[in-house]
C-alpha cells in the first residue's frame, strides 16, 4: 500500500516535470518563431520601403474618455478600418472609458508602468497634459508635423499650435473646435418670457439686479434660485483673470491683456466689488442661503429651480444646454471672447512614447483632422444604422444609433468643422465658430505652464486657505469688509508674496524667450 | 436548573444597562437600515417627482421604469450580475482551498520550514511593491489583464485570513488528533480533508464569508486590470457611474457640455435600483454563514 502510494506519487512528480519542460518548450518555440516572423517582416519591409514605400499592417491602440464603450463599437471599428486600411495599412482599436477614475487609473497605470499603446485623450483635465507630457508620457510631435501631418498643421494655425506646446515642443494634437472662451449669464427662457423680461437689456453684471428682485417676489416661494452662484461654479470666473496655476491657487494676470503683471487676484478691487455685489445678492435672498456648501450645480438646473447663472459660453451655447437639460436657456454674453492656453490644451490627442508605430499613429490623425468621411463616422457611427442624412451637412440619430452609437463627444474627435450638425442645431453653427475664434484675442502669455515644483508646499498652503474663504466670498454669504482682508492675510502668512514673485520670474522668462 | 440559574445571573448586565444596551443597538439598527429602506423607496419611484419632491420612503408616485430600464439596458447589467456571480462563488472556493491549504501546512510543528513560510507570507503584509511593479505582474509578466482571471489571482491569498486560519488550526486541532489519524493509516490528503475540515468548519466559515464579500464588493481589480466593457462586474459598472456623475458635476473645465454628457448617464431612480439589486444575493449569504460565523469571531480569543 504505502509503496503503491510512493510510486503514484513519483509519477506524479515526474509527469509534473514532463509538462513543466514541454510547456517551456512550445514557448520557447513561439518565441523563437515569432522572431523569425518579425524579422522577415522588418527584412520585406525596408526592401518594399526602398521600392514601393508600401507600409506594413499595423494595429493602432487609442483611449479616450467618455460615456464607456458604445454597444456597436466593432461594428463601427470594422467600417472605420474598411476605410483606413487601404489609405495607411492601419487598422484602428478605439476604447472608450468612462469619466473619472475609470480614464485616470487606467491612463496612470499605462503610463506609468510604459504598457504599450498608441494614442490617448488627454487634456488640462484628464490625463494631465500639463504634467504628463514633461514627464515623456508623450512623442514630441514637433519634428514629425511637417513630414506626417502637414495638412493639420496648417489647420490648426500657428497660434494653435504655439498655446498647446509646452516650452516650444507640441505632445498632442488639440481637437479643431471652439478655441476661445468667453463669460456671461445663461437665462432661463421660459421664467423670462413670463415675467416679461427682455435679456437684451443686460450688458454687465449689474444689469441683472432688478429682473433678480422680481424672480425672487413671483418665484421665491417656488424654490426657484433668482442667480445660482455655488462653490467652484460661482461669478467670480466673469471676471477672467488667467490663472497662474489653477482656480485654486491665488495668482494671475488680468484676462484682458492690459499687462503681464501677476497679482494675488483674489484682492484686486473688481474681486472686492463682485464679492460686495454677491453679499448684497446674498442678503437680499437673490442667492439660496446654503450655497456655500453646494457644489452640485446641475440638478437644480435640470429642475427648472435657476434663474440665471453663470456660464462658460461659445456661439450656441443656450442650444445645447437646452437640449441636454430639457429647459430653454438663452444666453447673454458679458465678456469679449478670449483665447488661453486653457482652450488650446482642452481637448487633444496625444503619441504614447511607448508606441511601436507613432509615425503611423500621426499618419491616422492627420486623416482623421481632414477627412469628414472618417471624422464622421467616428463621431457618429454607419449612415443609415446610426444616423438618417436629412441634408448634405444636417443629420438625425435614429433610435439604433441613440442605444448602440453615440459617443456625443464631437469636441473630443478630430476636426469638429467637418462633422455633420443636428437637425435642431443651428445650421450656420461651423461658421458662427470661425467668426468667434477669429475675433478672439489670444492671451499675451499663451502657451505658458507654470511650473509650481519650486514652491509646491506653499502652493498646497494657497490651496487650502482658498478653500477655507473663497466658498463663503464666492457665494456672497460671507461680508467682503471683513473676510477679505483676513483671507489675504492668511494667505501672505502661508507665502503668498514668494509664490507671486516666482510666477512672476517664470513669466518674464517665457516672454523673454519668446 | 437552579445552576443554569446562577450562570445566568453571573453573566447577565443589570437590567438598566441591558435596556440601555438594547435601546443603543435599537438605534443604531435603525440607523443602518433607514439609509436602506430609502433607497429601495426611491428605486420604485418616478424620476421626475424625485426631482421635484426630493427622496422619499414611500415613493409618491410609484413607478417600475427604473428597473424596467435596468433590464432594458440590455445585457449589460445583467451579463456583469452574471459574471459577479459566478466570480464570488469560483473565487471563494479557490481562496478558501488554498488559504486553508497553506495554513494548515504552516500550522504543523512537525514541518520543518513552517516559520520560512510563514515570514514569507507575513512579509507581505508589512512591505509590498507598490502599485507599478503590481501591474506590470498582472499585465507583462502573467498577462491576465483583461480576463477574468483579473478578479479572482489578486485575492486568491490574503496574508491576514492565512495568520488567522493558521492560529485556528493551531488551537484547534490537536497534534493528538492528526498523529491518529496517521495510526488509523490515514494519509495526509485523507486527514486534512476527512480531519481537520470538519474541525475547522467556524474558521472556514470565517474567511468564507469575508473573501465573498470581498469578491462580491470587487471594484479595484476591474478598475485597473480590466479594459473591456463586456467583463466589467456589477459593482465597477455602479462605482464607474456614480465616480463619473461626480466627477462631471463638479468639473467644470470638460470641454463639451457637461449637462448633456450628464443626461446620457443613468438617472437618479435607475442608480438606486441597481444598488438594491446588487444588495441582493450578498445578503442571502449572511444567514448562511452565520451559524458557523459566531463561533468563529472567537478566533484567536483564550481557548478553554
Amino acid at each position: 500500500m504505502y509503496k503503491a502510494k510512493k510510486l503514484i506519487s513519483l509519477f506524479l512528480v515526474i509527469g509534473m516535470a514532463i509538462t513543466m519542460v514541454a510547456g517551456c518548450g512550445s514557448k520557447d518555440n513561439a518565441a523563437t518563431s515569432s522572431v523569425a516572423a518579425t524579422s522577415s517582416v522588418v527584412a520585406t519591409s525596408s526592401v518594399a520601403a526602398e521600392t514601393t514605400k508600401a507600409l506594413d499592417p499595423v494595429e493602432l491602440k487609442w483611449y479616450v474618455i467618455g460615456n464607456g464603450q458604445p454597444k456597436d463599437m466593432d461594428a463601427v471599428l470594422g467600417k472605420v478600418n474598411e476605410w483606413l486600411q487601404p489609405k495607411i495599412n492601419a487598422t484602428l482599436k478605439l476604447n472608450v472609458f468612462t469619466w473619472g477614475d475609470d480614464y485616470e487609473q487606467k491612463m496612470g497605470a499605462k503610463v506609468a508602468s510604459g504598457e504599450e499603446y498608441d494614442i490617448a485623450f488627454t487634456a488640462n483635465w484628464a490625463l494631465n497634459y500639463l504634467q504628463n507630457a514633461p514627464k515623456g508620457a508623450f512623442v514630441d510631435l514637433t519634428p514629425m508635423l511637417d513630414q506626417y501631418a502637414p495638412k493639420t498643421k496648417a489647420l490648426l494655425g500657428d497660434k494653435v499650435i504655439k498655446g498647446a506646446s509646452i516650452n516650444g515642443k507640441l505632445f498632442a494634437i488639440p481637437t479643431n473646435k471652439e478655441m476661445a472662451h468667453n463669460w456671461g449669464f445663461l437665462i432661463n427662457k421660459d421664467m423670462a418670457a413670463k415675467y416679461a423680461i427682455d435679456v437684451t437689456t443686460i450688458k454687465k453684471f449689474d444689469d441683472i439686479e432688478p429682473y433678480l428682485k422680481i424672480i425672487k417676489e413671483k418665484e421665491g416661494a417656488n424654490g426657484v434660485e433668482p442667480f445660482q452662484s455655488v462653490v467652484g461654479e460661482s461669478a467670480y470666473r466673469l471676471l477672467d483673470f488667467e490663472k497662474m496655476v489653477d482656480d485654486n491657487v491665488p495668482g494671475a494676470i488680468y484676462g484682458d491683456g492690459r499687462d503681464t503683471k501677476v497679482v494675488n487676484d483674489f484682492d484686486t478691487p473688481e474681486a472686492k466689488a463682485l464679492f460686495t455685489t454677491l453679499n448684497k445678492w446674498s442678503k437680499a435672498g437673490y442667492i439660496r442661503k446654503d450655497a456655500d456648501t453646494i457644489t452640485d450645480f446641475s440638478s437644480n438646473r435640470k429642475a427648472g429651480k435657476v434663474f440665471s447663472a453663470m456660464a462658460s459660453l461659445k456661439p450656441g451655447k443656450d442650444a445645447e444646454e437646452s437640449v441636454s437639460s430639457g429647459i430653454n436657456w438663452v444666453q447673454v454674453d458679458l465678456t469679449p471672447a478670449r483665447a488661453t492656453t486653457r482652450e488650446m490644451t482642452g481637448s487633444m490627442q496625444a503619441i504614447s512614447t511607448s508606441s511601436k508605430n507613432p509615425e503611423r499613429a500621426l499618419m491616422f490623425l492627420e486623416l482623421f483632422n481632414t477627412e469628414p468621411e472618417l471624422c464622421n463616422i467616428i463621431n457618429y457611427g454607419i449612415e443609415g444604422t446610426h444616423y438618417k442624412k436629412i441634408n448634405d451637412t444636417t443629420i438625425e440619430i435614429t433610435q439604433a444609433g441613440k442605444d448602440g452609437y453615440a459617443p456625443g463627444t464631437q469636441w473630443m474627435f478630430g476636426n469638429q468643422f467637418n462633422t455633420y450638425l443636428y437637425s435642431t442645431e443651428d445650421p450656420k453653427k461651423w461658421e458662427k465658430f470661425k467668426t468667434y475664434n477669429d475675433s478672439s484675442v489670444a492671451s499675451p502669455i499663451i502657451g505658458f505652464t507654470f511650473d509650481t515644483e519650486s514652491v509646491k508646499t506653499k502652493v498646497a498652503a494657497l490651496t487650502g486657505i482658498k478653500k477655507q474663504f473663497m466658498p463663503g466670498l464666492e457665494t456672497g454669504k460671507a461680508d467682503p469688509a471683513v473676510a477679505l482682508p483676513k483671507f489675504t492675510e492668511k494667505l501672505k502668512a502661508a507665502g503668498l508674496d514668494e509664490v507671486i514673485v516666482e510666477m512672476q520670474k517664470q513669466v518674464d522668462t517665457f516672454l523673454a524667450t519668446k | 436548573m437552579s445552576r443554569n440559574d446562577s450562570l445566568e445571573t453571573m453573566n447577565s448586565v443589570s437590567p438598566f444597562w441591558n435596556g440601555l444596551f438594547n435601546i443603543l443597538f435599537t438605534i443604531y439598527s435603525i440607523v443602518c437600515i433607514v439609509p436602506l429602506l430609502l433607497v429601495v423607496g426611491v428605486s420604485f419611484s418616478d424620476e421626475k417627482s424625485i426631482i421635484t419632491g426630493g427622496y422619499n420612503f414611500i415613493p409618491k408616485v410609484f413607478s417600475l421604469e427604473a428597473y424596467k430600464w435596468v433590464f432594458k439596458s440590455g445585457d449589460t447589467i445583467v451579463r456583469a450580475y452574471g459574471l459577479s456571480i459566478m466570480i464570488t462563488i469560483v473565487g471563494t472556493l479557490c481562496s478558501v482551498a488554498i488559504i486553508s491549504m497553506f495554513s494548515y501546512v504552516i500550522s504543523r510543528k512537525d514541518f520543518k520550514y513552517r516559520n520560512v513560510f510563514s515570514f514569507i507570507v507575513f512579509f507581505t503584509m508589512i512591505l509590498n511593491g507598490g502599485m507599478v511593479p503590481w501591474y506590470k505582474v498582472y499585465t507583462n509578466l502573467l498577462h491576465i489583464n483583461n480576463t477574468l482571471l483579473a478578479y479572482i489571482v489578486p485575492s486568491l491569498v490574503n496574508a491576514w485570513y492565512v495568520m488567522i486560519m493558521r492560529t485556528f488550526f493551531q488551537t484547534n486541532v490537536p497534534d493528538s488528533i492528526i498523529e491518529s489519524a496517521r495510526i488509523d493509516g490515514a494519509g495526509e490528503f485523507r486527514t486534512f480533508l476527512k480531519i481537520v475540515m470538519p474541525l475547522a468548519k467556524p474558521g472556514l466559515a470565517t474567511i468564507a464569508l469575508f473573501q465573498t464579500l470581498g469578491f462580491w464588493n470587487e471594484w479595484y481589480l476591474p478598475l485597473m486590470l480590466i479594459e473591456d466593457s463586456k467583463l466589467y462586474n456589477l459593482q465597477y459598472i455602479l462605482y464607474k457611474t456614480l465616480n463619473a456623475i461626480q466627477y462631471l458635476s463638479q468639473a467644470s473645465n470638460v470641454s463639451g457640455g457637461t449637462a448633456e454628457i450628464l443626461a446620457k448617464l443613468p438617472s437618479e431612480t435607475a442608480r438606486m435600483a441597481m444598488c438594491v439589486l446588487a444588495i441582493g444575493p450578498i445578503i442571502l449569504a449572511y444567514p448562511f454563514f452565520q451559524k458557523y460565523f459566531i463561533k468563529g469571531l472567537t478566533v484567536g480569543a483564550v481557548k478553554g
